[in-house]
């Protein structure tokens, strides 16, 4: 899962930095609608010495200016990713990022006729074979699915729910827990901080039945397990082994029991053989082995 | 009426008591003795009948075996069962037949063939929803079990006191099944078992008493849930096909003679040629229902019953099988809250395996044969096994309560062996995201992981096949899939044969899939930079189909069977090879599962060839000899006795012209059948009565459906003394043009003869036409071939 995830971001990134090639290049005058598919370099930089395209064939302002927002807005949200990235926390820093990204590209996006009475959404997003935005940001649409940060985020990505406020809570107790008894003996830690960290399973595994977790929450809960059974080795010892072995080599033994006594009591079941009537010549099986011999 | 017995000349001689005449029978070289006594005392007048005793005494007092030989021995694979009889595969060409289809119209025919194909629809839908029911029914059922078991052992596993949890999914197992096999023992022995040999016979051409029962399909289904859902190693796939089969021969009937209910359609049907056709479809419905593979079904039902075939027929087997699981899927997808979605066409569904690391190179194909190879040696090694068990069970475990008794224990045993490897098992494996584990249980794993053993274990197992073959690599530890494969094994083993109705196609995927996984974790380990192409998933598809292979050995239908449920048909060459190998490694050791059940069964099985070195048997040391025989007009005493003798229990008779003066049997006119004459003396069709009863409503073939296919026996017939010297015209009723072979002819022609046109009775004639013997189907099936070359296997009464 984590390491997904990390492809995921380091995808991102690349396409971050991408992105801030594109930036550059439109600022520098080059139509993305390039008609020269093919060209080769030469041509490519004759055409840009070349100047740019008639105003109003070209992308107008207005969109010129939507678009480097999206691309600040889109830097911010995916240094917030990295950074955010071990331990997970994705949901609960980047949300805003997320939403104010989200913003943007609905404006993009969206039929509204800008100044100009232009859409910016052909010229922006579907007027060429790459169509670059759009693959950006459902790029972002991927990871943020992929994290299902929208269980842990109000409808209106302002701010967490309180369920994963209250978690968070539960959280931070059994960790303080744990620090307070890190020094100390371990078995202590292990009667101490049972009753909050077993309310804090209890509380994970609710919110699992009711889909409410993201990544975040999820990370965290594994880390903590992972501390309170492995590096405090609090999990259930195997105790009771000489109940089990004593019951189930009972168990074992019985059909034993079974087969001997059916084999000595039961009487054995007996065919009567028939003896059917033939024309009386070589049917008998001695005679097929002297046929055969 | 005394005159009328003097019309039939032959009945003067009985007054001659001829005993112990020598006649040179046969033409060979050897005499038999050929004793007949004939006795018109009473009107009594025995032919054969009593030869036969005198017969069988004379041979035992003159062959090399000693006087004081046993007739009684106990059970073993060599004999053969008085209690199995041939189906009338073979059309009576009678006159009552002849006037029927002069009647019947064109629009008739028509009407016939349409109704044919909605039989067939009415199979498969019935057959779908079965199979729907019994999935529905295990899912809840198992899944409250597991439930509660599992949050037993959460509790305890905290608290201590584990071995209680134990002790509860062993009283939860064997309560389940101790039902299901309370219902199997008492009510209905046929329903055990996965049905599949029982089919087999069907379908070879024997009449299992009660197999297509509605009881049997109500006990078998009953059954089926109750043994899966109390976690025995068995799969709910096997006893599909006999309900399909039970579905398809109580449909085609349009009655039920278990619920006395005619509801008076398809009365044409009410024959073995057309029941047959439809039990295959059946069959087919059943296969297709259970693993969503439709032409799987069509060649299983060609593979087991391909004597009897044609083309027609064959369409409407696919239609019926299509239907079928497009009704399972169907009904499956409104369950599953997804209607129309059809996605889960059989009950057992392998998953897609469609991604690129399940591909396969061709340099991977030695290492399939070499699968293939080890699956054969493991299912001989099963079959074996489970020979010796079953031939066990057969001697001494064959009480009822004890058979009970018997699945209980290996229910409360299997929960125990569960419970005890999942509670050493050390192999614990994080949860996935996916939730692919639906009872996961952690016990003594840290916290977010679960127990990796308990994903085989505990669990139903057509999800623990899919789990072994769709887990990502990693998930089981190989020495978790070794310990689990041996435990199985055993278990599953032990398990076939018991007195509850299961089947073994899903455990033996399953201990295949295991092995099949680990050989290839061990494959990626040796090849260390190979980790890419073994991949595990694949080869436990492989792994699966050797071992299913080397237990059951089908060939060609399970090649499709295999192919359609993994729904990739690349995967076709290595699955047929893998069958291949795994069939001929088998084979060199022991035959499949299922032969070796319908031999311990005694069941007269045609296989799909006479013996190979049998050449020189002759239909002389074949046939069955002296033939009971009936004249064109027999009285009716006479037919009483013979049909009412139980040691000599014949069911054809051949009707043969007026003896000549001699004892020589008479020339052949005809073949007549006991449910025929039975059904004439409930109607008393008496010659006598028609001359004095003018109006005498004449017999129709509709009356011989009507008897079918429970004929009375002889004994609920009432004869008054007056009525035994009335005489019975046979000639409009018998079969005018048997098939007969001249006495030379070689075992395996009459063989083929009889597999190929599916006959019950074969009429040996000498060069004049005159009966000399009959060869039957136990005739031909007492031969086989063993291991000292040919063998030949004792009649017994079972």
């Amino acid at each position: 899962m984590s390491v997904l995830q990390v492809t995921t971001i380091l995808v991102a990134l690349a396409y971050y930095g991408y992105a801030h090639a594109t930036l550059n290049e439109l600022a520098s005058g080059v139509a993305p609608q390039s008609p020269v598919f093919l060209s080769n370099l030469g041509s490519y930089y004759t055409l840009n010495l070349l100047s740019a395209f008639p105003e109003s064939l070209d992308v107008s302002n207005y969109c010129i200016e939507l678009l480097a927002i999206f691309g600040k807005r889109y830097s911010t949200y995916a240094n917030c990713l990295v950074s955010a990235a071990r331990p997970v926390k994705v949901c609960e820093n980047c949300y805003e990022s997320y939403g104010e990204l989200g913003e943007i590209y609905k404006n993009i996006s969206s039929d509204q006729m800008g100044p100009g009475n232009e859409s910016c959404r052909t010229s922006l997003l579907h007027s060429d074979r790459l169509m670059l935005v759009v693959q950006l940001y459902n790029n972002i649409e991927g990871i943020w699915a992929a994290s299902e940060c929208k269980s842990c985020v109000s409808l209106e990505l302002h701010s967490l729910t309180n369920d994963t406020l209250y978690f968070m809570e539960t959280l931070n107790q059994s960790l303080g827990c744990f620090e307070k008894y890190q020094q100390s003996n371990q078995t202590e830690l292990c009667k101490d901080c049972k009753a909050t960290y077993k309310r804090l399973n209890e509380l994970y595994s609710r919110m699992e039945r009711n889909h409410t977790l993201c990544i975040d929450i999820e990370d965290s809960m594994n880390i903590t397990r992972r501390l309170w059974s492995k590096t405090f080795n609090c999990s259930f010892p195997r105790a009771e082994t000489v109940p089990v072995i004593a019951v189930s080599s009972f168990m074992l033994f019985l059909p034993v029991i079974f087969y001997l006594s059916s084999f000595l009591h039961s009487e054995q079941k007996k065919r009567k053989l028939i003896h059917p009537k033939r024309a009386k010549s070589n049917t008998s099986f001695m005679n097929i082995q002297d046929k055969l011999s | 009426m005394a005159n009328i017995t003097k019309k039939v000349s032959w009945t003067s001689r009985g007054d001659d008591a001829v005993a112990g005449e020598e006649t040179p029978l046969l033409n060979g070289s050897e005499e038999v003795r050929y004793t007949r006594q004939l006795s018109g005392v009473g009107g009594m007048f025995h032919i054969g009948r009593l030869s036969t005793v005198d017969l069988e005494e004379d041979v035992t007092s003159d062959e090399d075996s000693p006087k004081g030989r046993p007739n009684e021995i106990p059970h073993n694979e060599k004999l053969l069962s008085l209690k199995f009889e041939s189906l009338d595969y073979d059309n009576s060409e009678n006159q009552l037949f002849l006037e029927e289809e002069r009647r019947m119209s064109y629009m008739g025919f028509r009407c016939l063939e349409i109704s044919r194909w909605v039989i067939c629809g009415l199979i498969g839908f019935l057959t779908g929803l079965i199979a729907c029911c019994i999935d529905i029914a295990v899912e809840n059922l198992a899944g409250v079990k597991y439930f509660v078991v599992k949050e037993n052992i959460e509790k305890f596993t905290e608290a201590g006191g584990l071995s209680i949890s134990l002790i509860l999914w062993a009283v939860l197992n064997s309560s389940f099944v101790m039902v299901g096999a309370i219902t199997v023992a008492f009510i209905e022995p046929i329903a055990a078992g996965s049905g599949i040999p029982q089919i087999k016979c069907y379908l070879n051409g024997v009449k299992v008493p009660r197999v297509v029962r509605l009881k049997t399909l109500v006990v078998k289904v009953f059954g089926v849930i109750c043994s899966v859902a109390g976690g025995l190693a068995v799969g709910k796939e096997g006893p599909m096909i006999h309900s399909g089969a039970v579905v398809a021969a109580g449909v085609s009937q349009g009655r039920s003679t278990s619920l006395k209910k005619d509801f008076k359609i398809f009365e044409y049907f009410r024959r073995d040629t057309e029941k047959r056709d439809f039990v295959s479809a059946g069959a087919a419905a059943g296969v297709s229902a259970a693993f969503g593979a439709p032409v799987g079904g069509v060649l299983f039902s060609l593979e087991e019953g391909a004597s009897f075939w044609n083309q027609m027929l064959t369409w409407r087997i696919f239609f019926a099988s299509m239907i079928s699981t497009f009704t399972l899927n169907f009904f499956l997808s409104i369950y599953n809250k997804k209607p129309g979605d059809l996605s889960s066409p059989g009950l057992i569904n392998f998953g897609r395996f469609e991604s690129d690391s399940v591909a396969y190179n061709l340099y991977e194909i030695p290492l399939f044969i070499v699968m293939g190879a080890i699956g054969g040696l493991l299912g001989a090694l099963f079959n074996k096994l489970n020979y010796w068990l079953t031939i066990f069970r057969i001697r001494y475990v064959h009480r009822p309560c004890l058979q009970v008794m018997e699945a209980m224990l290996v229910a409360a045993v299997t929960a125990t062996v569960s419970f005890v490897m999942i509670y050493t098992s050390n192999d614990c494996q994080p949860l996935g995201p996916d939730q692919s584990e639906e009872y996961p249980l952690q016990l003594f794993c840290a916290d977010g992981e679960y127990n990796s053993m308990a994903s085989a274990f505990f669990n139903t197992p057509e999800r623990s096949v899919r789990n072994l073959f769709h887990n990502p690599a990693g998930s089981y530890n190989w020495e978790t899939l070794g310990v689990f494969t041996v435990t199985y094994f055993f278990l599953a083993c032990w398990t076939y044969g018991l007195a509850v109705s299961a089947g073994v196609f899903i455990p033996s995927l399953l201990i295949g899939a295991a092995w099949g996984r680990l050989f290839g974790i061990l494959l990626a380990t040796i090849t260390s930079s190979g980790s890419i192409w073994a991949d595990p998933g694949k080869y436990a598809l492989i792994g699966a189909a050797a071992q299913l292979g080397g237990i059951v050995r089908m060939t060609l239908s399970l090649t499709v069977i295999m192919v359609e449920a993994t729904g990739n048909v690349t995967y076709g060459l290595p699955i047929m090879l893998v069958l291949m190998t795994a069939k001929i490694v088998g084979d060199y050791f022991v035959e499949g599962l299922y032969d070796i059940h319908i031999k311990l069964q005694s069941v007269p099985f045609l296989h799909w060839d006479a013996p190979a070195t049998s050449h020189w048997l002759t239909a002389r040391e074949v046939m069955g000899a002296p033939v009971t025989c009936f004249k064109r007009l027999e009285k009716v005493g006479t037919i009483v006795d013979v049909l009412s003798n139980t040691s000599t229990n014949h069911n054809g008779f051949p009707v043969v012209a007026s003896m000549s003066v001699s004892d020589e049997p008479g020339k052949i006119c005809g073949l007549i059948l006991r449910s025929q004459l039975i059904v004439l003396l409930k109607h008393k069709v008496f010659v006598e009565l028609a001359r004095s009863r003018l109006t005498h409503r004449k017999l129709q073939l509709k009356d011989f459906r009507d008897a079918y296919p429970r004929f009375p026996p002889i004994q609920s017939i009432h004869v008054s003394q007056d009525e035994r010297e009335c005489v019975m015209d046979l000639s409009e009723f018998m079969n005018p043009t048997p098939y007969t072979v001249p006495q030379e002819t070689s075992l395996p022609r009459v063989f083929k003869l009889f597999r190929a046109l599916g006959l019950r009775h074969l009429v040996v004639v000498d060069h004049e036409n005159r009966v000399v013997g009959l060869v039957t189907r136990k005739d031909l099936a007492r031969y086989h071939l063993g291991k000292h070359g040919l063998e030949e296997l004792q009649l017994a009464q079972t």
